[in-house]
């Protein structure tokens, strides 16, 4: 088991964005995490990575409780995410934003240097690496703070609606860059609306609703599911009648 | 390339030679303060400009360099040079002081907790006797020996001061390479981001504080050394603080050359101004400094850096 997390609670005032959720993962996984708008996912993703304190549950990760741990703890223990709105460092250049990241296992400027360089290279970004990162569009800074996960070399990757916005070609180079992510060893939880590029990517799906999961299971069965349809999918998916 | 490294070196032999051939006691004078504020300016542009942290408090550190030479001897019969190294220690542990608690403050939060805390030290100061209280403190009247530095022409200071600049620029040319500087850059271009790629916010800030208030009170004790003079508000004063900032947004916060470039309009002016309006910390500095906070924060927030930058590129495109 990679990460567990049990009984997720978290407050804003007294509404509850993430009533109760639990999560477990084992390594090597890909699992596609829906739901609909404002259902906590991001809120979720926030709680497992330390940027908020849960009010209750408890998280454990690579056998390290990490429930109320920083995010920087997070990010030494091996566990990286992206923003659903990209948080790029805008007046370095695309190089020094992924340096910033290789520095966490690359102590010495030369050998960040060359891990950001390798990871600018397998992100396909090595052709914007001088460019300063408030240059490149919503795209390229996803793509970036992709880069900039990765270069700390992190065994879970969690991406909140990185490809979100996509074209059909675009979406299938990302489709791709998710893979080779994979193949690398890391783990990861995406969080996307299109249905599609779960179907292609996860191999488990998990839906959220209201703070906490209403299904979970293979992508093709959960989006078949009454209760699914019901709270997010609508008709669209539903199964043709015979 | 080239022709870079050609005009630094004629800048070299320019900045070391010409007090041999210039011997006016006014523009040695103001040599020697320029090449000090672009000491106390480029140590506030490490936490300051590379790490975005804009401390208005500064003064604390000049002060603490100041008070420890001058101290030295008023109360030890040190020489003044020997008190420079514990009003470094006593700037180090105002550091760790002021900046753990301020530094959880984001933007002008920060900036007012370190006014905040300048001027409850200055407060705190002014009734301290053995500091002198509010009359302040002198040093030796006439020099008991070499170890007293004290010197009635400029020209000693400025060489002085220049050896502690090159110093401090090889330090921040270092940092800009090396980890910290990668961390201070990120914690100013966002602390989400930097916490979330592992970047140890609250340490790197303290140590980029320590680095920083190091050297501002080396050039508090340094101008102490020289003017052999320091009172609450030269040493502690908001104009001490607001200096380093003009200064290093003037020329360029967060690059290694801009608090030079900084120091090298603003001195001269500052001074000329002050020569025909008589006295400093008149009127007319306030006026200087305001026009200039003005027109850097209206029309160029990246100090002059930027505008060569933006300069340069028009160029390389019409080159291309
Ligand atoms: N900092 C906050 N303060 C108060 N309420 C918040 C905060 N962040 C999120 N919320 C609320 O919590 C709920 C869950 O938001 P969250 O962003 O986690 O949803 P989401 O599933 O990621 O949605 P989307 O698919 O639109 O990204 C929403 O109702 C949102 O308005
Ligand atoms: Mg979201």
């Amino acid at each position: 088991m990679l990460l567990e997390a049990q009984g997720i609670v978290k407050l804003f005032g007294g509404f509850r964005a993430v009533d109760g959720a639990d999560l477990s993962l084992n390594r090597g996984e890909i699992v596609g995490l829906i739901g609909p708008n404002g259902a906590g996912k991001s809120t979720f993703f926030n709680c497992l990575a330390g940027d908020l304190r849960p009010n209750a549950g408890r998280i454990v990760f690579d056998g390290h409780d990490l429930t109320l741990a920083t995010p920087e703890a997070h990010a030494r223990r091996g566990l990286a995410r992206t923003w659903q709105v990209p948080v790029v460092f805008a007046e370095m250049a695309v190089r020094d934003n992924v340096m910033v990241g290789a520095f966490l296992r690359h102590p010495q400027a030369r050998a960040a240097r060359r891990k950001a360089d390798e990871v600018l290279e397998f992100t396909g970004l090595a052709a914007q690496a001088d460019a300063p990162a408030g240059s490149l569009g919503t795209l390229g800074r996803k793509r970036l703070e992709i880069a900039r996960a990765l270069a700390t070399e992190p065994s879970l990757l969690l991406l909140d609606e990185a490809l979100a916005g996509l074209n059909a070609t675009e979406t299938q180079v990302a489709i791709d860059l998710v893979r080779g992510i994979h193949a690398r060893g890391v783990t990861l939880i995406i969080v996307e609306h299109v249905m599609s590029v779960i179907l292609s990517l996860a191999q488990r799906a998990v839906v959220f609703n209201q703070g906490h999961v209403i299904a979970a299971g293979a992508p093709q069965a959960v989006i078949e599911d009454e209760a699914v349809i019901e709270a997010y999918l609508g008709k669209r998916f539903r199964r043709p009648v015979p | 390339m080239k022709k870079r490294h050609l005009l630094f070196v004629v800048l070299g032999i320019l900045v070391l030679a010409w007090p041999l051939v210039l011997h006016g006691v006014f523009i040695q004078h103001v040599a020697a303060l320029l090449v000090l504020a672009a000491i106390s300016a480029s140590a506030w542009n490490i936490v300051g400009g590379y790490g975005g942290q804009v401390s208005i408090g500064h003064a604390m550190f000049f002060g603490a360099g100041a008070y420890g030479a001058l101290a030295a001897y008023t109360d030890f019969g040190w020489p003044p040079v020997a008190g420079v190294p514990l009003g470094i220690i006593a700037a180090l542990l105002i550091a760790v002081l002021v900046g753990l608690p301020t530094f959880r403050l984001q933007g002008h939060y920060f900036s007012m907790a370190t006014i905040a805390a300048v001027e409850l030290l200055r407060i705190l100061l002014s009734n301290v006797s053995v500091l002198g209280a509010s009359v302040g403190l002198m040093g030796p009247a006439r020099p008991r020996g070499l170890a007293d530095l004290s010197f009635r022409s400029p020209v000693p200071y400025y060489y002085l001061f220049l050896a502690v600049l090159a110093l401090l620029l090889v330090v921040t040319a270092w940092m800009e390479r090396s980890r910290l500087g990668f961390y201070l850059r990120a914690i100013r271009g966002g602390e989400r981001g930097a916490r979330s790629l592992g970047v140890p916010v609250v340490r790197t800030k303290l140590i980029a504080l320590m680095i920083s208030a190091g050297f501002t009170a080396l050039a508090g004790g340094l101008y102490a050394l020289m003017v052999g003079f320091i009172d609450p508000e030269s040493g502690f004063g908001l104009l001490i603080s607001v200096k380093m900032v003009i200064i290093a947004a003037l020329g360029g916060a967060g690059t290694l050359w801009g608090p030079l470039v900084g120091a090298a309009i603003l001195i001269p002016l500052e001074e000329s101004t002050n020569a025909l309006f008589g006295g400093s910390g008149t009127g007319a500095t306030y006026v200087v400094y305001g026009a200039i906070i003005v027109l850097i924060s209206r029309f160029l927030p990246g100090g002059i850096a930027e505008l060569v930058q933006l300069l340069s590129v028009k160029a390389r495109r019409r080159a291309a």
